[in-house]
């Protein structure tokens, strides 16, 4: 699915990205974690196109297609989902206009039809009887005035309405009480199916007792360090990220 | 050498002085009406004594009048009557339903307009026709409000006006159904000036809803130089839309004079699209207190036009509340000027004023002049004001294109969000929807820059 080679990216003169490799298969639950500072949200960014980073070495693949190609819209039209960490307050844009002007144009590119209002209706009814949410947040500009877990919860209802083939999943635990936490991974693992891969990005390792990874990375420094099961998970949660990243310097 | 450089100066000053003296002393209505005589005539001294407004003049600093005097503007007095209803189709607003009034070319259509039955104490018709008819029912109400106007503009109306639009709602008196005023102007031969004067009157508790709209047919070339007097009895309320969508080769000046007695309410909503240059006056003053004025705006500008919106309003007395709120995008070479005054005068106390202009800038070289200012004389008030110069935020526009919408139309949705604001205060559903998607289309012809 995903392919991840050699990838480095600056910010600025700064390199973050220093010599990244992943693999992601259809259906697999990655969790990469590590340290503030360490590069998780540099990857998520660099992956979904947005500006102010450059890609100064490697290579990333969704199913074959160089996403370096591709502008931001293209690779989200490809398949490629970003949960973002900060969701952006768009003032007199409608949640629900948005969301089928997002929806038309990736099937439009897909060469699908596009959705008449009928149609769309129908569908986020039924996507948010799956999500266990009610329609409040529709009605309401794009995430304007919505409290931390409405933002959230907003991110994850337009992933089930697109429908990507991957979802990176940008510390969407931050500044979650447990209670929203919980929705948001039900959410989650209500759209996990064996044509759809996530990647989820987080510090803590709190957010992996509601998502079951299947794979956990330590990424420190630009790289990831350490791969494993969910138990390394655990062992991070026990003993912190200094034995891992020290072991590395040393 | 100074003579050489006042030289330019001296001619625009006389090129200036002869056209305005050319068009004061064009055919009038309500001519044989003594008290309409005496203003007139004083109009014309007052146009007559004017010398051309400068750069170094405040009030056009940023609006030059160079473009306007070189078109050579003549006055037409035959009424352009040739129109038929299927010839204003193309303008109308799909499902509004009012009671329409159509003028052309500045004056009264008969033929176009359809008025429908007016509930009783409602009055709509031609200003020409009713200084014929029924002058007494103007009398001490035209030119009271607007008097000597705040620019030579409004004289120069006054001493020419032709014709115009009548609304007169007695006491208690209530419309319900939207008047909607189609301002249609067509090509001349010669490049023409209309200077309509419209008055429109609420008596204590009226009420009201006005739809103006400025339309062209084609790209007509034309100069409309138009006075709306608005007189608010007390308790009075008036909403009213003003939709500005004019060819890109038209000139337009409106100065809206606005007299608000106790408790009264007014709601105006000022939509400017269109015409090269626009040069909009809104005055306010307050006859009782209590009363409210509330004046939203929202322009775009793109490649040849020049909007200009200036604002008046004057708390002489306490208690009363105001608010402006403008927003403009400017695309292109697109130039805007926002110049607001709140003056509060010492005796206005408790008086509420908010002024704000907000403007996105699509590129590089649209330009916009904003000048909210507030003079305050009474010390127990609440007043503010606030600008706002921005681009489209970066942020925004990723968040829109990561979800595979494109560049082009992220950038027209949240174009369309930031002129939301004042576009959901437009009433009825199917004007707010039509200028929605006027607002979309314009949008869609701007290059990404």
């Amino acid at each position: 699915m995903l392919s991840v080679k050699g990838l480095k990216a600056n910010v600025g003169d700064e390199e973050i990205l220093r010599g990244l490799d992943l693999e992601v298969k259809p259906g697999e639950v990655h969790a990469i974690m590590g340290p503030n500072g360490s590069g998780k949200s540099t990857f998520a960014h660099v992956l979904s196109g947005r500006e102010g980073y450059e890609v100064t070495a490697g290579s990333a693949t969704l199913e074959g297609t160089d996403l370096f190609a591709l502008e931001p819209e293209e690779r989200a039209r490809l398949g490629l989902f970003l949960a973002f960490q900060y969701p952006v307050e768009l003032p007199g844009v409608n949640n629900m206009y948005f969301l089928k002007a997002a929806l038309n144009a990736i099937r439009k590119s897909r060469g699908e039809e596009e959705l008449d209002a009928v149609s769309f209706m129908r569908l986020m009814k039924e996507r948010l009887k799956v999500l266990h949410l009610d329609d409040s947040l529709l009605k309401r500009p794009v995430n304007f005035g919505f409290s931390g877990g409405e933002k959230k919860r907003n991110e994850i209802f337009q992933m089930a309405m697109l429908e990507p083939k991957l979802a990176i999943l940008d510390e969407t635990d931050s500044g979650l009480d447990i209670d929203a936490l919980r929705i948001v991974a039900d959410g989650v693992n209500a759209l996990r199916g064996p044509e759809r891969s996530m990647i989820v990005v987080t510090h803590y390792q709190r957010l992996l007792d509601y998502i079951e990874p299947d794979h956990v990375h330590v990424l420190a420094k630009g790289r990831i360090i350490r791969s494993g099961g969910k138990e390394l998970a655990l062992e991070l949660e026990e003993k912190g990220y200094g034995w891992i990243v020290d072991g590395e310097a040393a | 050498m100074s003579a050489a450089t006042n030289r330019p100066q001296a001619a625009a000053a006389e090129a200036f002085a002869g056209w305005l003296q050319g068009l004061a002393d064009g055919s009038t209505a309500g001519e044989e009406q003594g008290w309409l005589s005496a203003e007139r005539q004083q109009a014309a001294e007052r146009v007559r004594a004017q010398s051309v407004p400068t750069g170094k003049s405040e009030e056009w600093r940023y609006t030059g009048l160079r473009s306007l005097i070189d078109q050579g503007f003549v006055q037409v007095d035959e009424p352009l009557t040739a129109l038929t209803p299927e010839d204003i189709e193309e303008v109308l607003v799909p499902g509004l339903d009012a009671c329409r009034v159509v003028l052309v070319n500045g004056r009264y259509s008969e033929t176009l307009s359809d008025l429908g039955a007016l509930p009783r104490g409602v009055r709509i018709g031609s200003l020409r026709a009713m200084l014929a008819s029924d002058p007494e029912a103007l009398q001490g109400v035209l030119t009271r409000i607007a008097g000597a106007g705040n620019h030579v503009f409004a004289a120069l109306n006054t001493a020419a006006m032709q014709d115009g639009l009548v609304v007169l709602l007695e006491r208690a008196a209530l419309m319900e159904r939207p008047i909607e005023v189609i301002h249609l102007s067509v090509g001349m031969d010669a490049p023409r000036v209309a200077q309509p004067r419209h008055l429109i009157s609420l008596g204590e508790g009226a009420q009201a809803q006005v739809i103006e709209r400025y339309v062209s047919l084609g790209d007509a070339l034309y100069c409309t130089n138009s006075v709306l007097e608005i007189a608010l009895g007390r308790d009075a309320l008036l909403t009213h839309a003003r939709v500005q969508q004019e060819s890109l080769n038209a000139f337009h000046i409106t100065g809206l004079y606005l007299s608000q007695d106790a408790n009264s309410r007014y709601a105006g909503v000022n939509i400017g699209l269109g015409a090269t240059w626009a040069r909009t006056d809104l005055v306010t003053r307050f006859s009782g207190e209590h009363a409210e004025c509330d004046l939203q705006g929202l322009y775009l500008a793109g490649d040849k036009q020049l909007i200009d919106y200036h604002m008046d309003v004057r708390h002489g007395l306490p208690h009363c509340r105001s608010r402006e709120r403008f927003k403009g995008i400017l695309h292109g070479k697109g130039r805007a000027v926002f110049d607001g005054l709140v003056y509060v005068a010492r005796d206005a106390q408790q008086t509420d004023a908010d002024m704000s202009n907000r403007n996105l800038i699509l590129s590089p070289n649209a330009e916009v002049d904003t000048k909210p200012q507030l003079e305050i004389y009474a010390d127990d008030v609440k007043c503010s004001h606030g600008t706002t110069v921005g681009q489209i935020e970066p942020e925004a526009l990723f968040y829109l294109r990561s979800r595979g919408i494109s560049a082009a139309l992220a950038r027209r949705m949240l174009c369309l969000g930031f002129a939301g604001e004042i576009i959901d205060v437009l009433g009825p559903e199917a004007l707010r929807d039509y200028v929605t998607e006027q607002v979309g289309e314009r949008l869609e012809r701007v290059p990404l820059e």
